[in-house]
């Protein structure tokens, strides 16, 4: 087994979310008739409709991350007939609310005209024109329309996932195999002409061990990248090509939720839609999506220019769920399940080259996310149908795939769409953050509300230059000495600092209840599923490992979302557990510390790796 | 009207092994519940002192001869189709140890019958036999009842106390079943034991010892202290006499060719695809993990556990005490005052 | 060479949260279909070592035969057909724990029966010796009576074939010890319990062979007639798993240990 296959194929895929849903949907309709007869033949089988094998780094097709908020155009051009109550967990919207939280207890790090807002709320109350202040909240009484989502449908997108992966099997059009993770691309003469999967049967710093299997080369025409943000098919794409002049991928959030068995006593109703910013600290965002059956999604996010350097987004997941607004619905709940993703919030900025020869980009790495509207996954399935109808194109008229065709057939249907137009608007709409909450804020409502014309100009910055050290973040509330007396006293149990300071900056306690309120690990083993095969390489490594022992943020494991990440007793550099990693990918930019190779990357390297979430819930 | 038929093969020196005697409660109790009549049916080499214990409880049948002694499941399934058609039984009781449950199912099938393995309890509920059993690797459990007969029970041990009654002269009925050379292809060549020192597996003890990976990982001074490790959990069983059960990810490590505790195999594993032993008291060290393997400790009554970690999955909700330490440290000392 | 005819159905995956709910069609869990599955442990392990067989024994060959519905097993066979070569044949039906292992061996009768080039004095039937969702250990032994076969062996964790084509059995018993047997060859049923091979590597090449009998198969599976009526369930309950556990901590290595002897001599 020690030689390496290879295996000849017409279009090879990697990554299995909803930008390639859309894809294979598209290019299966084009490709095959409804009977399973082929409507074009493959080169390599003649008599066969064109081989399309997909392959996905998790455990499953329906095992990925994500509570769905979306207008759904794309899909519902796709899927005319698509009727909600057919899918598990998906309802209709039928309610909107975008509500301000203030802090409870004070213990949130606010900028002053907020904390003179949230005192002048306070006063005022319902006394206010539009404004019901009650439970420590003020609910908008209107919500901008880039912000709506009317018409639109809430689901589960791993639910969705399945559905859409089992009727494009099901057509015969293509094969979608999951726990194969795609390790990179495989480049010849400035061509991409296929995929490297993930070496197997080795130990975890990658070398051969017990039954070593190489990973299979699979060779093709067309190499379909859709491994979402922090995909190494696609960042190694990015390496090897740089990206744009004046692009960067410098925003992120890390996505964190839960799937909750509703209290008996909670009223809301599914399709139910709410939307929170303020709290727990003001640069964080929660969504509380109603499902159908008392089930609901709910999280936060928490962005890259959250500038904390003990960024914990369980901690603060904790306390957002305990806001009064929110613990009136969820008290009592039962968490049934739990995850987390990267976000890639560039939208535009991040863009990357879209195609070139023998390659297409499509979904979340392809910069579809729109950070104004809050939407990705609608646009990530509509760049996914536009490369379907540009590849059955240019397989009808016999055309190979080369930069120049598919420049002239995918990038020309993307700039004309909507997408482009509302990435546009986006574009700038949200680089005031960098500023700071307020700005970001009232530059996000500019940007919105001028449709692009006008935006808060702000310079970004590469991620880990945004972290400062943790004494800085915590100048005036707790002194240097005590923080080096609660790190050593941390590092020496093998925590991680975020709940001690959290502690100390006064954030109550957590009291489990063993439903909603779980500890991390529980978390992770009742609502995640995580898990990891053996025999793979740890895919969490950290590049210069005396970069790692002089950092004293340590933001990677402070922000992980799994406690896979941890403090290393006897040696600075981070120990990294598989079995508990959830493949958000939040390491990777969640670092202070830049690569020596790549100004713009962290330390930290984030490779293929199978295993993760086991929930098809999420 | 029912008649119950309690059915079982005789150890080798013509007794009924203990899991027997508990069966055959619960088939006195099921029969005393409906007030049906309760048969013996027992083969082997030669049943006479089975048929003696259980004389008290019903008319014996029995199915004898040297084909009868080894546990094969020809023969066996021969012998108990026979004692259940001369019984006439339309409810079947037996153990649920490794010889019943091979054979006794497709004797349900040759009888047109239906089985349910591994009952935890038989009652007689407004005059029908309710059983009760666990699914999905014992994470819950249905009272079922059935209307096909005969309809087998096999019980799981641990769950009725021993038949200790008064032993009497029975009156056996033998029941002729012959030999033909279709029965005999499989011939059983030897039992295997471990040998008393090596014997980590102990079924009748009070207490289950659960070894969980972290053993084998690096401690304090960043090193794995495998051989150690050993000596303390081999130390810990000698002056115990306590059972030994493993966690899946333990065990497993073997097969990836890490150091491991060579004395682990996969029959020591509880849990998901392992065993849910009966035991008294479980003492769990260093293992973590939900669901797959706490169902290995379902049937532990009292429960503690030792682990780094307070927040641990495995102890939290589910042991009765949890303490914080290190399992080293506190398995080395537990070993010094059991002396 | 012996033909290998590996069942082995789908349970849910063992990290998922299990609840019963009774519907219309009798008792099933909640969100069965939403649930990730995976094939039985036990069976995927009878699978590897029939696969292990199958290449050690010139011109053998393996079957999977499966009861479930036809669109979980379709997504289960994408994980599954990368392990090991073999042929799929599907019974399209309930893969409950509540259905009855009789009607559940009758169903897997009907398809194996129905399988062209078969040959009943070279069949050996693999399965788990037990099964995560109904653990009855009792399908095996209902089919191999159907089958007509008389040699069966349970908590297998080892087949050694003779060259004359005998096979030796290592069987669990009682106790952590083993019964070893022989048997003149074949046919015979054997259900495993872990055996001794790990869990293959992913192969893509075997996943893609297998596929090109897997789609015809879900395609060709035909409706199992299983009843649901067999058992008459009267409740099905969720046993009480949270206990208050005490803490202790911080506290000298000593005085636990002192406890936890107390405790043990108790």
């Amino acid at each position: 087994m020690d030689e390496r296959q290879v295996m000849e194929t017409d279009i090879v895929c990697v990554g299995f979310g909803p930008a390639m849903g859309g894809f294979l949907t598209t290019l299966a309709r084009g490709i095959v008739n409804e009977d399973g007869s082929p409507v074009m033949e493959s080169d390599l089988m003649p008599g066969m409709p064109p081989q399309v094998i997909c392959y996905e780094r998790a455990d499953d097709i329906g095992v990925g991350v994500s509570g769905v908020v979306s207008k759904a155009r794309a899909i519902r051009e796709t899927l005319p007939d698509l009727d909600p109550a057919c899918l598990p967990m998906c309802a209709p919207i039928t309610e909107e609310k975008v509500v301000y939280l203030l802090d409870p207890h004070g213990a949130s790090r606010r900028p002053l005209p907020m904390k003179a807002a949230d005192a002048a709320f306070k006063l005022l109350g319902g006394r206010f024109p539009g404004c019901t202040y009650k439970d420590f909240s003020w609910e908008l009484p209107y919500i901008p329309p880039f912000l709506n989502k009317h018409g639109g449908l809430t689901f589960s997108i791993g639910q969705f996932n399945q559905w859409v992966g089992n009727n494009v099997m099901a057509t015969g059009a293509a094969q979608i195999w999951p726990s194969s993770p795609g390790a990179a691309p495989i480049i010849e003469h400035r061509k991409v002409v296929g995929v490297r999967l993930a070496d197997q049967g080795v130990d975890k710093a990658g070398k051969p061990d017990a039954a070593y299997m190489p990973g299979m080369d699979v060779r093709a025409k067309l190499t379909v990248v859709g491994d979402g943000p922090v995909g190494p098919v696609g960042r190694a794409i990015d390496d090897a090509r740089g990206l744009p002049i004046g692009h960067h991928q410098r925003d992120y959030a890390v996505g964190m939720k839960v799937v909750v068995d509703l209290p008996g006593h909670c009223p809301l109703r599914p399709g139910t839609v709410i939307h929170t910013i303020g709290y727990p600290e003001p640069e964080i965002f929660g969504f509380l999506y109603v499902l159908p059956d008392r089930k609901a999604s709910l999280g936060i996010f928490v962005p890259s220019w959250f500038d904390n350097p003990v960024r914990t987004a369980y901690r603060y997941l904790q306390h957002w769920m305990q806001h009064p607004y929110l613990w009136k619905y969820l008290k009592g709940g039962t968490l049934t399940s739990f995850g987390a993703k990267t976000l890639q919030e560039c939208g535009q900025n991040g863009e990357p080259y879209l195609v070139g020869d023998g390659y297409a980009r499509i979904g979340e790495g392809s910069g579809t996310t729109n950070v104004l509207t809050g939407s990705g996954v609608d646009e990530a399935w509509a760049s996914g149908v536009m490369l379907g109808e540009a590849v059955v194109q240019l397989l009808e008229q016999g055309l190979p795939f080369t930069n120049e065709n598919l420049e002239k057939t995918y990038v020309a249907r993307r700039r004309a769409s909507w997408l482009e137009a509302e990435a546009k608007q986006a574009r700038r709409s949200r680089e005031a953050f960098a500023s700071g909450f307020i700005p970001g804020v009232v530059g996000m409502a500019i940007s919105g509300l001028t449709k692009g014309a006008l935006c808060w100009p702000a310079d970004s910055e590469p991620v880990h230059k945004r972290i400062p050290s943790i004494e800085e973040y915590y100048r005036g509330r707790v002194s240097c000495e005590e923080i080096a007396r609660i790190r050593k006293d941390c590092t020496a149990k093998g925590l991680a600092l975020h709940d001690a300071l959290m502690d100390r900056v006064g954030w109550p306690a957590i009291e489990y209840d063993g439903k909603l309120l779980i500890s991390h690990q529980d978390a992770l083993l009742i609502g995640g599923k995580v898990q990891a095969a053996p025999g793979y390489a740890d895919h969490v490594t950290f590049e210069d490992h005396d970069t790692c022992r002089a950092c004293r943020e340590k933001t990677c494991i402070e922000a992980c979302s799994g406690q896979a990440i941890t403090t290393n007793p006897d040696d600075g550099v981070p120990l990294f557990d598989r079995e508990k990693c959830l493949h958000c990918g939040a390491c990777l930019w969640n670092c202070s510390k830049p690569s020596k190779t790549d100004p713009e990357r962290t330390n930290v390297r984030f490779a293929a790796g199978a295993g993760g979430l086991h929930s098809a819930e999420n | 009207m029912e008649t119950i038929l309690f059915i079982s093969p005789v150890a080798a020196d013509g007794s009924l092994p203990k899991a027997s005697l508990e069966a055959l409660t619960a088939a006195k109790t099921l029969a005393e519940g409906l007030g049906a009549p309760l048969a013996v049916g027992l083969f082997g080499a030669d049943v006479a002192p089975a048929a003696a214990a259980a004389a008290a409880c019903g008319q014996v049948y029995a199915v004898t001869g040297e084909a009868f002694a080894p546990a094969r499941y020809a023969t066996d399934a021969a012998a108990m189709e026979a004692l259940a058609k001369a019984a006439g039984a339309t409810i079947i009781v037996a153990a649920d140890d490794s010889r019943v449950s091979r054979a006794l199912p497709g004797v349900a099938a040759r009888l047109g019958g239906r089985i349910d393995a591994h009952v935890t309890a038989v009652a007689a509920k407004d005059g029908k036999a309710v059983a009760t059993r666990g699914f999905y690797r014992q994470r819950m459990t249905a009272e079922l009842t059935r209307t096909a007969r005969p309809w087998c029970l096999t019980v799981s041990a641990g769950c009725y106390a021993a038949y200790d009654g008064a032993p009497g002269q029975a009156a056996v009925t033998a029941v002729d079943v012959a030999v033909i050379p279709a029965m005999t292809r499989t011939t059983v060549k030897a039992i295997v034991a471990p040998s008393a020192d090596e014997q980590t597996i102990r079924p009748d003890a009070t207490t289950l010892f659960v070894a969980g990976a972290g053993w084998t990982k690096k401690q304090a001074d960043g090193a794995p202290h495998t051989a150690e490790a050993g000596q303390l959990i081999l130390g810990f069983l000698g002056a115990s006499k306590a059972s030994l059960g493993s966690s899946k990810s333990l065990v497993d490590m073997g097969g990836e060719g890490e150091a491991v505790l060579p004395f682990l195999t996969h029959l020591h594993q509880v849990g998901q695809t392992g065993s849910t032993p009966r035991h008294q008291k479980g003492l769990a060290t260093c293992c973590h993990g939900e669901e797959p393997h706490v169902v290995g400790w379902r049937f532990i009554t009292e429960r503690r556990a030792v682990n780094l970690d307070a927040a641990c999955g495995w102890a939290q909700g589910k042991a009765d005490v949890l303490y914080v330490a290190d399992a080293f440290a506190v398995m080395k000392k537990v070993n010094e005052l059991l002396g | 060479m012996f033909h290998i005819v590996v069942c082995g159905g789908i349970v849910p995956d063992p990290l998922q949260t299990l609840e019963p709910v009774k519907g219309p069609a009798g008792w099933g869990l909640k969100n069965e279909l939403m649930l990730p599955s995976v094939l039985d442990p036990w069976a995927s392990h009878a699978l590897y070592e029939a696969a292990h067989l199958a290449k050690t024994v010139a011109g053998s060959k393996v079957w999977l035969v499966s009861l479930g519905p036809k669109a979980k097993l379709q997504q289960l066979m994408m994980t599954v057909a990368q392990k090991a070569p073999f042929e799929l044949v599907v019974a399209d039906g309930p893969a409950s724990g509540f259905t009855d292992s009789f009607e559940v061996a009758e169903a897997l009768h009907a398809v194996i029966a129905g399988i062209a080039g078969l040959d009943a004095s070279k069949l050996l039937v693999f399965g788990g010796w037990q099964s995560a969702s109904r653990g009855s250990g009792s399908t095996l032994q209902i089919l191999g009576e159907k089958l007509g076969i008389a040699d069966h062996f349970q908590g297998v964790d080892k087949l050694t074939v003779g060259a004359d084509g005998s096979l030796e059995i290592m069987e669990r018993v009682e106790g952590g010890a083993y019964q070893i047997s022989t048997c003149s060859g074949a046919p015979a049923v054997l259900g495993w319990a872990t055996g001794e091979l790990p869990e293959p590597p992913n192969n893509p090449q075997v996943g893609m062979a297998n596929m090109r009998l897997v789609m015809p198969a879900l395609q060709k599976a035909k409706p199992a007639a299983v009843k649901a009526d067999a058992i008459d369930y009267q409740s099905v309950t969720l046993p009480a798993q949270k206990r208050e556990t005490r803490v202790v901590k911080d506290t000298p290595v000593d005085v636990i240990a002192q406890e936890i002897v107390d405790w043990l001599k108790n």
